[in-house]
């Protein structure tokens, strides 16, 4: 019998950088969350997009990973890339993540 | 000698001016509208020779642009205040003017570099940036400010080091070119913070002994137990927070953070050049953006690795402090002594980092 639940998926948002150089994080499981549709969320985003190299400076950078039982999707992106789909995975995380949190 | 901006439209009625007690006013006011773009100001200085004579010298003026992005994330925004226009009354774009104008006399003045490019690159700048925006950053062509949360930060034109700091970035980019990662990219974000560091401390007239050594002091809202978000005298001092946590800078090598995020910690491990910088400045004593900055200011136009390590910035500025100075002065002694004391090896011979 195979097994016929969703695949659980947790999603890691970090931003880092900034003028401040604060990093804060952000984390949920979809599990905690199963209203929303994060495989959709996690799919609708251009995870082998490269970001060239440019030559802003201080601005923030984001880290973002999916992880489910065999799939692994991790992309970091200057701010100025976090549009679309990023952004609305990221607002997604941060609405729900219970309390940010600052570390390091 | 007294010496200040002048904005295009009062140097367009000094230069009509038609009377024999100006004419030496009048006559370097029609020459900097010859030599400058239109609308640009010019810094003209005045002083008395030997025999009471009005001697006036032209010199290069800021080119400012202040935008206002109405708290969306779209640039450049709508133009609120240019060259030569009189304060708004808007406390964040008056400040954002006003920083750049000092930045901008600190590089003129002190190191004789006309604007960011050393040829009269525009100051562009945008306020009010995004919805309690939490940051500062610089392009690749203007600055760019948000207001803060209200809780954490206030907002970032505050205070006068980050502006100069955005600048210095623009100034890396035309020099070192700096990569944006690693220790280059530390060295990158030293370097922002060293002459947003100066920029206050030449507009205050504060020696090294009077100068707080602080970036960003004030952005901190009353609920954050802080004083600054970083340290160049004692770089890990900054705050410690119980939400923020605590300053994470090291100030010497031997603890240099690997990381993933940031850059590899860029705005982590400037802690280490800073404190170095600091070490110099205050080895040589006086004003810091002087001797100290005038080799660090040096060091950029060098032939330098834009991959640069620390110990290949730390030879570089001991060739330059033996340039301008002697190999034997006062100024590469500190300059060596520096880097020392933040645990980068220096050979013992010819400047080159062993």
């Amino acid at each position: 019998m195979t097994d016929a639940r969703p695949d659980p998926w947790t999603i890691l948002v970090v931003r880092s950088g900034g003028f401040a150089g604060l990093t804060r994080e952000w984390r949920v499981s979809s599990t905690d969350h199963p209203e929303i549709d994060w495989v959709r969320l996690v799919e609708a985003c251009p995870w082998d997009a490269v970001s060239p190299p440019d030559q802003t400076r201080d601005q923030f950078v984001w880290r973002i990973e999916a992880q489910a039982r065999v799939t692994r999707w991790r992309a970091t992106l200057p701010d100025s890339r976090v549009r679309g789909a990023w952004r609305t995975l990221v607002d997604e995380v941060k609405a729900v993540s219970t309390r940010p949190t600052t570390d390091r | 000698m007294t010496h200040g901006i002048v904005p295009p439209y009062l140097l367009a009625r000094i230069a009509e001016l038609d009377d024999a007690r100006f004419a030496v006013a009048a006559e370097a006011a029609r020459r900097a509208l010859r030599y400058d773009e239109p609308f640009r100001a010019a810094r003209l200085s005045f002083s008395l020779d030997e025999s009471d004579n009005l001697v006036v010298e032209v010199g290069d003026g800021p080119n400012r642009t202040i935008a206002d992005a109405g708290h969306r994330e779209t640039l450049p925004g709508t133009v609120v205040r240019s060259e030569g226009d009189e304060p708004t009354g808007d406390v964040a774009v008056d400040e954002a003017y006003d920083g750049l104008g000092a930045t901008f006399a600190l590089f003129s003045e002190v190191y004789q570099r006309n604007s960011i490019d050393d040829a009269g690159f525009p100051l562009d700048a945008t306020v009010h940036y995004g919805a309690q925006y939490d940051n500062a950053f610089w392009n690749g062509s203007r600055m760019v400010f948000g207001d803060g949360d209200g809780e954490i930060f206030g907002r970032f034109t505050a205070s006068l080091s980050v502006i100069g700091h955005e600048i210095a970035h623009g100034v890396t980019q035309f020099t070192a070119g700096l990569e944006y990662r690693g220790q280059s990219g530390a060295l990158n974000e030293s370097i922002s913070d060293v002459f947003g560091a100066l920029v206050e401390q030449y507009s205050l007239e504060q020696s090294v002994d009077q100068a707080s050594w602080l970036i960003g002091e004030g952005l901190f809202t009353d609920e954050v137990e802080g004083t600054a978000l970083r340290s160049l005298k004692a770089p890990g001092t900054a705050y410690d927070d119980d939400v923020l946590g605590k300053d994470p800078q090291p100030d010497n090598f031997a603890d240099y953070v690997e990381t993933p995020d940031d850059n590899g910690g860029v705005h982590i491990n400037s802690g280490i050049p800073n404190r170095a910088f600091y070490l110099v400045a205050e080895a040589l004593g006086g004003n810091a953006w002087e001797h100290a900055g005038q080799v660090w200011y040096d060091t950029l136009s060098l032939p330098l690795d834009p991959r640069a390590t620390f110990v290949e910035f730390a030879a570089a500025t001991l060739t330059a402090a033996g340039t301008r100075y002697g190999e034997t002065s006062a100024e590469a002694a500190a300059v060596r002594a520096g880097w020392i004391g933040v645990g980068v090896e220096m050979s013992s011979d010819d400047g080159r980092a062993a």
